[in-house]
Parts: C-alpha cells; structure tokens; sequence
C-alpha cells in the first residue's frame, strides 16, 4: 500500500509529456545541382538552412538572387564575404534563375 | 555520411523540392500550386506531409485535411525560421519568465500555470501570411507555398491577461516582448522576438499548453506557444520562453523587415514599382479552401457527389460560403456547420450535387463575412512582393467519369 502511495505521488508531480526523449528532425537529401560556386554555397547557406529552402524559393532572377544573399548578411548576420556573395549568387542565378538580370 | 556527400547524392526523397511546375511570368496571381505529393519522411510527431525543408522544418498540410472544422495535430502545418530547435524540454523543469516593467518578476513552471490560473480555450485558425504564395506571379519571394500552410485547432492553456496582471504591469508598460526558444547558427543572428502594443490585448489572447486535447507537437511549440486569434502566424511565438515588458518599441527584424505588405489601400506594388511604405500583415481576410473533391478524386457522373471545405476570415464570423461547380458560371449556398467553435475557428462547408455532365468540371468556392466582404476572383488580386495575404476563390478541376 505504502508503495502504491509513493507511484502516485510520483505521478502527480511529474507531468504527462506525449514525447519524453529528445525528438529527432530527420535528414532529407534534397536533388540540388551541381555547378560551379557550390562550394562556397555549402560553406555559408546550409549552417543555417536546407537546401529545400533555395529550392523552393522558384526561379528567380540574378537580382532577387543577389538580395536573398545580401538579406542573409544584413539581416541575418552571416559572415560572407563579398567574394563569396558574388560567388554564391553566380551558382543560384545559373542553376535557379530565370534568365533575367532584374 | 558526410553532409557533404549526401548532398552530392542528390537524391530522391526530397517531395515538394521540385520548382513550381505553374509558368513562370505569366503576371497575373492564379490558382496556388496544388500538385505537390506528401514527402516519403515523417517528422516527430507527424504523418507524412507536403515537405519544404528539414533545417528548418517547413511542412504543408495536404488539401484533402481540410474537410472538418479542426486539424488533427499530427496533420498540422509546420513552419520554423532558425536552424536549431530544441529537441528535449523537461515538462517538469520548465519554466516561463515575466520580466521587465512589472511588480513583480515571474518564472512560471508548466504545472503552475495548469493548476493557479483560470484554464480557458479557444479555436483559432493558424495560418501563415505566405499560405498559398504560389500564386503570385512574378514569383514572390519566399516559401512557395500551397493552400496548405494552415489549420484550425482548439488550443488550451492561461489568458496573457491574467499572467501579466499576477506580475502586475507598472504604469509606463506599453510593449510586451516575447522569445522564443530557437536558436540561429550564429549569435548575432535576430533572435524570433515578437512584440504585441498592450492596448492590442485581448481575452482571447492565451498562452496554450493544449492543442486539440493532447500537448503541443514539438513541431507546433511545445511546451507553450501564444495564440493571437484573428492575426497570421507570425505573430504566435512558440517555445515561448520568456516574456518582457517594455515602454518602448525595439526594432525587430521578423517585425520591422518581413512580414509586411504595401500601405495602400489595395495592399499592391509591382515588380518594378515598390511600394514606399510598407505595414505588418497582421489580420486575416476572408478565404475560403476546398477538402473535397481534390484534383486526384474520381467522381461518377450522377452520383451524389458531397463538395466539403473550410471558409474562415479574422474573427467577423462567415456569413455564407457560396459554390460553383460549373467553373464559376452558377453559384449556390453551402450548408455550413453549426459554427459552434466560435468565430476564430473554420467553418466547415458542405454542398451536395450530382455531376450532370461527364468530362473535367471546376468546383469554386467563395467565402463572404459578416461584413460583406468576400474572396476575389485569383485573377483579380493584386500583386506584392512577399506574396502575402492571397485570399482567392478556390477552385479544384475534377474528371466526370
């Protein structure tokens, strides 16, 4: 009986959780192309997001392209440097673009 | 495996990452993307669902869930903006804190808030203002959504209101600032911080523990998100983690930045001619998605075919949901549901027929509220650079077989 006291004070400060362990965000390999500058867009864009966020934003043009990479070192604080931005907007307009400069 | 190398696998699994199969400079807003398949993966807590990206999670809830009034939990719309999410939360460990300009500063633990406030609830539907940024054309930047990017459930736990009165707000307090819990790659990355005026405060404004009967999904922001019925998603901070009271407005990049439309009457710019002002999204328009029949159903010519849907709007309640199943040519009334949940949650809809004609036929369907205003034509909605806000009559194309 003691026992069985104890199991239910137990219960009633521990609170119902549905998940007690550590959940776990499963990897998915997204289909990215390759090409020159990829390099530089694995270094800087995935230690922040997948590469389902560049494919999902559709094709778009070199200046949308330069602005996302400019957003993400302004607004985002991402420590790329100029070099680097030119290259990894080269790679996005000539995998993602859509043809246009503006 | 090396991130690297599974990234030169570039591999299968990857579902909604396909580019946007509608053209591309059509110019005109159309009808969002409405071909994406659930992914092959399913997150903590989740059933498989229309997959964006997995750093962060980004999930779409597919179109044919959108048949009831509430969304099952493991079924809802997923949407992060940082990298690294907390993977364990200890339900008896944690804690909120109240700070800032109030009497006295609080740390909240899950079981007080349980058990030393009033509980209330409340159904709210949850969208983010990019739902259905697929349709804009040009492309607007951002997630390129389907109609998916919300749901509808009943959430549970403490009014802001009764929080901050136990804290007791000074008398300059004018701004309540609130954090979540995920984190940026790098520390100088904004952190998600949202800030709500106090006069905007309501009753209905809660901090819930609960959705739908059970605990937050991790995924939705357990332990503890804010609800904010009547406004998008961007507002409705998960994992909060601590709340502060503040007499004036500090410049936040998810307020400041994104998040905004032209302030203009129509809410439009062009590609090529920006708007100079800008305003927070914030309140939801009238809109309407249909469940049932979707563009893979097989109906049979004169069958007693059910059309079934949700209509919502910011919480003026919707009055009619009218539908067209001749590609808008005729419409009709839908019966709706008893609307019981109140006036921030879906109405479902439902409106039988008989298919008289065999062949593709399109289904419409219109939401109008209370105050008489009413979902446009796709075609007619005017274009922003966010792709915010698109509200258009729904439609779904069927074979008559």
């Amino acid at each position: 009986m003691k026992k069985l006291i104890l199991i239910t004070g137990l219960l009633g400060s521990s609170l119902f959780a549905q998940t007690n362990e550590k959940i776990e965000v499963p990897y998915v390999p997204f289909p990215v192309k390759m090409g020159k500058g990829f390099e530089a867009v694995q270094a800087n864009c995935l230690m922040c997001h997948s590469f389902g966020y560049i494919l999902n934003q559709g094709r778009q043009s070199k200046k949308f392209w330069r602005g996302k990479v400019d957003k993400m070192i302004k607004h985002f604080k991402a420590p790329i440097d100029e070099k680097s931005a030119k290259i990894i907007t080269n790679y996005l307009f000539e995998q993602y673009g859509n043809g246009k400069k503006q | 495996m090396q991130r690297r190398d599974f990234f030169k696998k570039a591999a299968v699994a990857a579902g909604a990452a396909a580019l946007g199969t509608n053209s591309l400079e059509a110019g005109t807003t159309q009808q969002p993307i409405d071909n994406r398949k659930v992914s092959n993966v399913a997150f903590p807590e989740k059933r498989p669902l229309i997959m964006y990206s997995d750093r962060p999670p980004l999930l779409e809830t597919p179109r044919d869930v959108f048949t009831s009034t509430l969304t099952p939990n493991d079924q809802f719309f997923v949407r992060w903006h940082m990298p690294d999410i907390p993977t364990h939360i200890d339900p008896d460990t944690f804690t909120i804190s109240v700070n800032g300009l109030v009497e006295k500063e609080l740390k909240i633990s899950l079981n007080d808030l349980k058990t030393k406030f009033e509980q209330v609830e409340v159904a709210a539907v949850l969208q983010c203002g990019g739902n259905s940024r697929s349709a804009f054309k040009p492309i607007a930047g951002g997630i390129q959504w389907g109609s998916g990017a919300m749901g509808c459930a009943n959430w549970k736990g403490v009014r802001l209101r009764d929080i901050l009165d136990h804290a007791g707000l000074k008398k300059d307090a004018e701004w309540i600032g609130f954090n979540g819990s995920e984190k940026a790659a790098y520390y100088e990355t904004p952190n998600f911080i949202r800030e709500l005026k106090l006069e905007e405060l309501d009753d209905h404004v809660i901090l819930a523990y609960e959705m739908n009967g059970e605990d937050l999904p991790y995924l939705n922001g357990y332990p503890l998100r804010l609800i904010i019925p009547g406004t998008y998603s961007d507002s409705w901070v998960k994992m909060i983690s601590n709340i502060t009271v503040t007499n004036e407005y500090k410049h936040l990049f998810f307020m400041d930045v994104a998040y905004r439309v032209p302030d203009n009457a129509c809410e439009c710019e062009t590609h090529d001619k920006r708007a100079p002002k800008t305003k927070p999204i914030h309140r939801m328009n009238v809109k309407s998605v249909i469940g049932y029949p979707t563009r893979d159903s097989v109906v049979s010519h004169k069958s007693h075919v059910v059309v079934r849907g949700v209509a919502w709007d910011d919480g003026h309640g919707i009055k009619d949901v009218m539908v067209s199943v001749d590609g808008g040519k005729t419409w009709d009334k839908a019966l709706l549901d008893d609307g019981k949940l109140g006036r921030y949650a879906y109405r479902a809809f439902r409106y039988p027929f008989k298919p008289k004609t065999l062949g593709k036929i399109t289904i419409m369907t219109k939401a109008i509220n209370k105050i008489d205003q009413e979902q446009p034509l796709a075609k007619d909605i005017q274009w922003n650079h966010g792709g915010y806000k698109y509200n258009g009559i729904d439609e779904v194309t069927v074979e008559v077989v």
